[in-house]
């Protein structure tokens, strides 16, 4: 875990400890009041928030995890969740593919146009996306959901992906075209296999991004079915409002797949988060 | 079986990728042989019992009845209903049936052209409904809704912490209600219960203040002239303030919800308060987020301003009917029919989660209380209803925003009076 | 503001062989650019055209296109309000507290998980796991946290003798907000700090330190410039970010108590999707699009002009 270079004197690491260990109780309480209060029956968690409970009750958790509701939400959630990543990294794959390895007339104002997208608040559009979808007849649809988010997504795997293909030299193209390669050759055999970091970059930051989007579709699907987490988090929190004990068992049972997913891809989703944001 | 379906109808839009348009309950019944397949979508916000399984229980029989038809229902809270109505409407649609106040929103509805008049349909069974319960369905002569239910709003209150104050009859007029406010203070007892987050139960305040002292007429007026500065408003605005200075309402209820465990209705029906200003379905939503007042609830007619126009007989409130949405199939209309028929809709009075709409439905009332709300509604001179849903979407959202502002202590009356008036305005 | 590194790159990259000469160039670069600029023309610009447009407009948003032009009206009358001279408050508060409390705070945090201590990559991960959590799920679990009458908090604080209503007081709203967007975000931006730190040499720092330089003199002299992109950064996504800031508002609060906590992306949806004023509300997603745009251009100018290849460069690393 860690590696010790040298022999520098050994400081007194005690008060970082300490400091480290407040910082990480406000962290991670909230979670465990949510863990533990899923156990309890709701009038003990007012009473009794952050101890354990009397006795464990594992009907607020068996309740949600019988649901139909929530499995369907989770359906729908990675359905956009992967559809959207797909097409959000294969259309920006292949623009950044133009605009790393082509030299044409209008690159940089194409490009500056893709990249000004960066500025756009999502929440400055969603109006007017709303307006427009309802004319495409795609309100309801979830690849109303898909096609937007895609949309607001390419922006920042252009950028990643621009830079990545750049940085891989300009002899392995050449190689491949005197192999006989076409150029969408070249980009399929060649780039894309070279460019799997980058490509699992980009992924989970286009995977996450819509996992959590809550107002797109708060405002494109009206019916129960086509919900996804967040709607139904919203909602159930409305719906329950007097039984807080069952809100958290369903809002721990709903972040278990991002907190898995965090924890199997921690490597790629902090790189990609932060290397998305200081490119963004 | 609603999730199973439900569960179905996503796998059908998903793997259909582009069906998103209507939802399959277009299909007319055929001429001949079995009738087709017909899905209806129903939206309503019964969340609290008894009427969300009584609901649900009319939705079984109506569909055990008619084979070919299934009902899906979407339920959702009052405050998350209202939004996705507005949503969906927006987007060009309306489900096959729901719930609706009827009013200026309903009204906007029918001019987008996404409400069915059902006039012709229903034709036959309206003269069993009383006409105050049925008048916010209709426009111009034209029926667009049936009524579930109709009631008004008036305080509910805890007899035993009133006694306790020292106060042995509810306050007639408002002068007395003010003094009994301060008594209950005095008596270290919270005077008033107040859902400050959710805007629209602090607007009954100054509703029912404006209806006591400019009058319903004016209220009228004021929905085409616009103007909510004249005097009369003001001066409603100002007893607003009058008791909000007094600090009658819990401890955070600005941040508090309706029906949550620390909300408005948990507050009275735990004891924590001693009133609150709330529609028929009071009762029920005590029940359900608390303990219960049980025999020492009781209810009086919000008190005559002295000197007021308006009369305390004058009643506000609301109920709640079943609208058709423009492209819904026939048996949707079938369905609302089902719904109010006596047999059906008396059996939800009974549980006393309406209060009559029809004719000689009077009798089914047995909570005593609502018996009294049925009673007084029943001699009621004059009547309006909420104001967030008589006046169009903007200006009723406009009424609730700028007296939670008053209420707060954060808008002088004059200033609220020219919002109101300026959003009002802005539609015109 | 990538928009402004490219020019610069543009110049200094030589710029690859080009992949395919001859006709079937332009065929290659029009096919492969076609499905992005599709979707982007029709889902970014043009939903930003027509909030231009609609923000003309008197409309209820319901069917066809709106008619009833009425010019600048709508912003007329929005900047009457008080309601958004609020909103405008509100994320300058906001603003401020990031940049006061919350980028300072993972700064520290930054630097403490750079020394080596046992753990530091546990409570590194730790910290940063709220940012992967929906902003609805952070929401709703700090409402029922930070509710008055039976939440955590007060349950917590009540051993100090402390009592407070959080969300529901119009006094600690704010503060209140800005904790759970801390309790979201420090990690992120701890991170970004970290990234930059790595990328300063180590051995920079112990040459000070064996010239004999204290910590603070090290950090603040060093250190600190050399972080200066990736602070600037920080504080450019912050800023952008708290324009638009709606989904844990609209959770929390709704805007309240009575618009208290109200941001601008909250009046919008709520003029918008509520009332059916959907030019007003158009207008209100004008003025946050000229906001940002103008945030972002003169920040680019005046702030992060001289260090455009620093932020380019801040995660070299991994890579």
């Amino acid at each position: 875990m860690m590696r010790r270079k040298k022999s520098t004197p050994r400081r007194n690491t005690l008060p970082l400890h300490v400091v480290a260990w407040i910082v990480g109780a406000f962290v991670i309480v909230p979670v465990i009041y949510a863990v533990i209060g899923g156990f309890k029956p709701t009038n003990e968690l007012s009473q009794n928030p952050l101890g354990l409970p009397r006795t464990w009750m594992t009907a607020n958790y068996t309740d949600v995890l019988g649901s139909h509701s929530f499995w369907l939400q989770l359906w729908n959630s990675t359905f956009i969740a992967v559809l959207t990543t797909v097409l959000t990294v294969g259309v920006s794959a292949l623009a950044g593919f133009v605009f790393a390895r082509f030299a044409f007339r209008g690159r940089e104002l194409f490009f500056t146009l893709f990249t000004a997208g960066l500025m756009f608040p999502f929440a400055v559009a969603i109006l007017p996306i709303f307006v427009l979808l309802r004319s495409f007849g795609l309100l309801g649809n979830p690849f109303g959901v898909i096609l937007t988010q895609a949309a607001f997504g390419l922006p920042l795997t252009i950028i990643i992906l621009r830079g990545f293909f750049r940085s891989i030299p300009g002899e392995v193209e050449e190689a491949a075209i005197i192999d006989g390669c076409s150029p969408f050759g070249f980009f399929w055999r060649i780039l894309l296999p070279m460019a799997r970091p980058a490509i699992a970059t980009v992924s989970v930051l286009a995977l996450v991004g819509s996992w959590n989007q809550f107002m797109l579709p708060l405002v494109v699907f009206n019916e129960e079915s086509s919900w996804t987490l967040p709607l139904g988090i919203q909602q159930f929190q409305g719906q329950y409002a007097s039984d807080t004990a069952r809100i958290l068992a369903y809002l721990v049972l709903a972040m278990l797949p991002a907190l898995g997913f965090y924890a199997v891809a921690e490597r790629h989703l902090v790189g990609g988060l932060t290397a998305g944001a200081t490119k963004g | 079986m609603k999730r199973s379906l439900a569960l179905i109808a996503t796998a059908v839009l998903l793997a259909g990728c582009g069906s998103g348009g209507d939802k399959g309950g277009s299909s007319a019944p055929q001429q001949g042989g079995s009738p087709a397949k017909v899905t209806l979508e129903w939206w309503h916000l019964s969340t609290a019992e008894p009427l969300k399984s009584l609901w649900a229980q009319r939705a079984k029989e109506y569909m055990a009845k008619h084979p070919n038809v299934t009902i899906k229902a979407t339920v959702l809270e009052n405050d998350a209903y209202k939004a996705k109505l507005t949503t969906i409407t927006q987007s060009g649609k309306a489900p096959d049936i729901f719930a609706t106040w009827g009013g200026g929103v309903l009204k906007q509805q029918i001019e987008a052209g996404l409400v069915k008049d059902i006039s012709a349909d229903v034709a036959g069974v309206l003269p069993t409904f009383t006409p105050a319960a049925l008048s916010a369905y209709q426009f111009d002569g034209k029926t667009y809704g049936l009524p579930t239910d109709i009631g008004m709003v008036g305080f509910w209150y805890n007899k035993k912490l009133f006694a306790k104050a020292g106060i042995t009859q509810p306050p007639a007029t408002w002068s007395a209600y003010l003094e009994d406010v301060k008594k209950l203070k005095a008596a270290g007892i919270t005077p008033i219960a107040l859902a400050g987050k959710e805007k629209w139960p602090g607007h009954y305040y100054w509703a029912y203040l404006a209806m006591r002292i400019a009058g319903l007429d004016a209220l009228k007026q004021a929905a085409t002239d616009h103007d909510f500065t004249k005097p009369d408003f003001i001066a409603a605005g100002q007893q607003v303030k009058a008791l909000a200075d007094l600090q009658p309402f819990q401890k955070g209820f600005l941040g508090a919800a309706y029906s949550t465990p620390d909300g408005q209705s948990a507050t009275v029906s735990n004891g924590k308060a001693a009133m609150e200003l709330m529609g028929q379905w009071a009762p029920a939503v005590q029940k359900d987020n608390g303990k219960g007042l049980g025999a020492d609830l009781g209810f009086f007619p919000f008190p005559a301003v002295e000197g007021g126009k308006g009369s305390i007989n004058d009643a506000f409130g609301g109920g709640g009917g079943l609208a058709v949405g423009a492209d819904a199939p026939a048996e949707a209309v079938d369905f609302v029919r089902f719904m109010t028929e006596m047999g059906n809709h008396s059996k939800a009075v009974e549980a006393g989660g309406v209060l009559p709409v029809l004719k000689g439905e009077e009798s089914a009332v047995k909570d005593p209380n609502l018996k009294q709300v049925a009673t007084l509604l029943a001699s009621a001179g004059g009547y309006q209803l909420y104001l967030d849903q008589a006046y169009p979407p903007a200006v009723g959202q406009q009424v609730n925003d700028s007296v939670a502002e008053l209420i707060a202590g954060t808008k002088t009356p004059e200033e609220v009076g020219k919002a109101i008036t300026e959003v009002a305005k802005s539609e015109g | 503001m990538t928009t402004l590194i490219t020019g610069p790159e543009a110049i200094k990259l030589p710029a690859p062989a080009p992949a395919a000469r001859g006709r079937g160039r332009w065929v290659t670069i029009a096919l492969f650019l076609l499905p992005a600029l599709v979707l982007f023309l029709l889902l970014v610009v043009a939903p930003i055209l027509v909030a231009f447009y609609a923000s003309a407009f008197r409309w209820n948003g319901f069917g066809g296109l709106p008619t009833n032009f009425i010019g600048l009206d709508n912003f007329t009358r929005l900047f009457k309000t008080e309601i958004f001279a609020q909103d405008l408050w509100h994320l300058l508060v906001l603003v401020l507290f990031s940049v006061v409390v919350q980028l300072p705070f993972s700064l520290a945090i930054a630097m403490l998980l750079n020394q080596r201590i046992r753990g530091r990559a546990l409570y590194r991960v730790v910290f940063f796991a709220p940012y992967v959590l929906s902003e609805v799920i952070t929401g709703v679990l700090f409402s029922l946290i930070l509710s008055p009458g039976s939440g955590l908090a007060n349950h917590i604080l009540s051993v100090f003798g402390i009592e407070s209503e959080w969300l529901a007081d119009p006094a600690t709203v704010m503060p209140s907000l800005f904790l759970v967007m801390t309790w979201k975000y420090f990690g992120f931006h701890m991170m970004i700090y970290l990234a930059g730190r790595q990328n300063i040499p180590n051995e920079l720092i112990e040459a000070a330190q064996i010239d004999g330089a204290t910590s603070w003199k090290t950090f603040r002299h060093i250190t600190l410039p050399l972080l200066g992109p990736t602070i600037r950064i920080s504080v450019f996504l912050s800023v952008i970010y708290t324009i638009q800031l709606f989904d844990l508002v609209w959770i929390l609060t709704q805007g309240g108590p009575s618009h208290s906590s109200e941001t601008m992306a909250v009046t919008m949806m709520d003029w918008g999707f509520k009332r059916s004023q959907v030019g007003y509300a158009s207008a209100i997603s004008v003025v946050m699009f000229l906001l940002s745009l103008v945030f972002a251009l003169v920040y680019q100018r005046l702030v992060m002009r001289r260090d455009l290849a620093g932020a380019t460069t801040s995660m070299g690393g991994r890579r």
